[in-house]
């Protein structure tokens, strides 16, 4: 029974509308025609966590910002996942330096993080990879041979 | 004009001696320092000859703050950069924001980067900055936050009143595009006040400025303002040029424009595609995500990426143009020909996007100014400045085009004005493809390590946004010793809390939709 419905949460994520930064440009990029997010289930996005089971955590995360953050995944209800898109997400990218006052240095200090999709910012195809990916992660299976195999 | 407000600005400060600089070193015609008894007088000189002063900067010099304020005019082109000196031990300055209200901003913004005390300002609380810091950041050496100040400071906290509450939008709301967050008072539907919070975004761009060299900041000007990285980066390097006296040749020259261009267009693209999104329509979305897409891949061929752009260098550009580039974009200018009269009737000619936008958010000219609006939103006000005819840079000088301007001022004109920038865009491009000469990208002698003469410069260009100004003081060093980004973003959203007050909240987001907003521009 659990099979079954891992099989439906995979297949229907519904994401929720949280654009931080540059890489929340991509992620639109990503649901519009071209990419199509759509074609994975994945199209829906929600303006409000309630109705949400992804966050994808699209850019820079800042101090004055990470109790938003948190505050919006605890309203998520579960089971959720996390996707940090981006180097800013995953390590605070290339706003960290010495003396930075104002950057967390990675999202997966505030909540647990799923899949990591590198880049600055990364291709909408790398967040669809991160998508697979998450699917995988939740099913066991993956939808298609993974980008290795070709090579 | 220089001369005139020479003369007059000499009559009405006496004693204060007035120095003409070298324009196309320094980008400020006339510079003067005032006693801080005198600022006031020496603002309200400039108001009533209707200057706006495009930005306030803090400069740390150890042995003391120097507060820059810099005026220019929307009629002619006349900089005047006005300094004041301030104890770095107890900064005390008087405030200027009951003359030119884009100042109370800019002063919100010195109080807590630097310390600055401004006597007679109405709201000292943090704008910027979490709650809980307890330093000074951009001031050179550690200087710890005192209690008096953080008390004094705090972040904003609404007072309620008997009939009214609040509404947040944002941080996390989809039609501030990012992570605004403004605070509303409302009474019924009806907002009673608007307060913008900002710093959600905020990634110390001008903290790494001063702990980088010069080419190492490159790739964070893309970062700022995501969406219209190119113009940031022409301002960049031309910035830099000019501070360093790099000469560029005339082919990068031209292939700079281009892709300014082209990236003005996909910039507008999306504004128009979220504005839409913002009030109900979400097939435009799609629509322009479709001609953006098409932009996207033929920068991306020269560029090597979609969104965060680093193409232009110090001296040229980073690789040269190929015929696919100039084919490509050939294409593309037929294509978007022809698009222009599928959005007038899919977005212009609907009569609820009409309805939603006509006469709503009216800027008038004088509120434009004392604001201290840019871009599209001061020409939809009806005021004909474009930096690209006032101040050309790169090859805009050769380029033959129109500067489009709206009648009423409201979120409808400023559409129509964005649409007609956009063919004019396409104009531009078209020309500099023609008069594209061939020849070298890179200037033969563009020096390695860049090392600027001492002094300080204000350049602008004009982005898909507006105005940015950088501000750049040089100590003879390879890193800059400050640099200022007077972005567009952040003085267009200060003219947002008069615009939004008594109307509906529905049209507080056809209003903050129209003024464009990039967050990480704004927070820096």
């Amino acid at each position: 029974m659990e099979k079954v419905l891992d099989l439906a949460r995979a297949n229907s994520i519904w994401p929720l509308t949280f654009g931080l930064a540059c890489c929340a440009i991509e992620m639109m990029s990503s649901a519009m025609s071209r990419f199509d997010l759509d074609r994975f289930g994945a199209g829906v996005f929600r303006a409000s966590p309630r109705q949400a089971d992804l966050m994808i955590v699209t850019g820079t995360v800042t101090k004055k910002m990470a109790p938003v953050l948190t505050t919006l995944y605890d309203q998520m209800p579960s089971p959720k996942w996390v996707i940090a898109m981006g180097n800013c997400a995953i390590s605070g990218g290339p706003f960290v330096f010495e003396g930075q006052y104002n950057v967390i240095e990675g999202v997966d200090l505030l909540v647990p993080v799923d899949v990591y999709v590198p880049g600055c910012p990364p291709r909408p195809e790398g967040l669809l990879e991160g998508f697979l990916k998450l699917e995988e992660k939740i099913t066991g299976t993956r939808r298609f041979p993974g980008p290795e195999s070709r090579w | 004009m220089v001369e005139s407000i020479k003369t007059e600005l000499g009559a009405a400060l006496q004693g204060v001696e007035i120095a003409e600089a070298n324009y196309l070193e320094r980008g400020y015609h006339l510079s003067l320092e005032v006693a801080s008894g005198e600022l006031l007088n020496a603002a309200r000189f400039f108001d009533e000859r209707g200057f706006y002063l495009a930005a306030i900067v803090c400069v740390d010099y150890r042995e003391y703050l120097e507060l820059v304020y810099l005026f220019a005019n929307h009629a002619s082109l006349c900089k005047v950069k006005v300094t004041l000196k301030v104890d770095p031990a107890k900064p005390v300055a008087p405030t200027i924001s009951a003359i030119f209200d884009c100042a109370y901003w800019h002063e919100r913004e010195i109080r807590e980067f630097y310390g600055v005390l401004f006597d007679g300002h109405p709201n000292m609380t943090y704008l910027f900055l979490h709650d809980g810091i307890d330093f000074y950041p951009l001031r050179k050496e550690q200087i710890p936050v005192t209690d008096d100040d953080k008390r004094a400071l705090g972040s904003f906290r609404p007072g309620e009143g008997e009939d009214t509450f609040f509404v947040n939008l944002g941080p996390q709301h989809p039609s501030t595009h990012g992570v605004l967050r403004v605070v509303l008072k409302m009474d019924g539907e009806y907002i009673e006040e608007a307060q913008p919070v900002l710093g959600y975004l905020h990634r110390m761009h001008e903290k790494m400025a001063e702990n980088r060299s010069y080419l190492q900041f490159l790739p964070n000007t893309g970062r700022m303002d995501y969406l219209g990285p190119m113009a940031f980066n022409l301002g960049y390097v031309t910035a830099v040029e000019r501070l360093c006296g790099i000469p560029v040749p005339d082919r990068a020259n031209c292939v700079r424009v281009i892709a300014t261009e082209l990236n003005r267009i996909s910039s507008h693209l999306l504004w128009l595609g979220a504005y839409l999104a913002d009030l109900g329509a979400l097939t435009p979305f799609l629509f322009v995500f479709d001609d953006r897409e098409q932009i996207n891949d033929i920068l991306e061929g020269i560029t090597g990426s979609r969104l965060t752009y680093c193409y232009f260098r110090f001296g040229g550009l980073y690789n040269d143009v190929e015929e696919a580039f100039i084919a490509g974009t050939k294409a593309f200018i037929e294509r978007m020909r022809s698009r222009f009269s599928l959005y007038e009737k899919l977005v212009g000619g609907n009569v609820i996007f009409i309805n939603r936008t006509r006469g709503i958010g009216v800027i008038t000219k004088e509120r434009a100014r004392k604001q201290a609006v840019s871009g599209p939103v001061l020409r939809g006000a009806g005021i004909p400045m474009d930096m690209r005819k006032t101040e050309p840079c790169a090859a805009y000088g050769e380029m033959d085009f129109d500067v489009p301007v709206g009648t009423r001022g409201d979120a409808l004109d400023i559409y129509h004005v964005r649409i007609r920038e956009m063919e004019n865009a396409l104009k531009i491009i078209e020309q500099a493809l023609a008069r594209l000469p061939e020849g070298p990208v890179m200037a033969e002698k563009a020096p390695k390590k860049l090392k600027p003469p001492k002094g300080d410069l204000y350049h602008t260009v004009e982005t898909p946004r507006g105005e940015l100004g950088i501000y750049i003081v040089s100590d003879e060093s390879d890193k800059p010793y400050r640099m200022k980004w007077r972005v567009p973003s952040f003085s267009n959203l200060m003219i947002f809390p008069e615009l939004a007050k008594g109307n509906l909240l529905a049209d507080a987001v056809a209003i903050l939709g129209s003024l464009d907003l990039v967050i990480p521009e704004i927070d820096r």
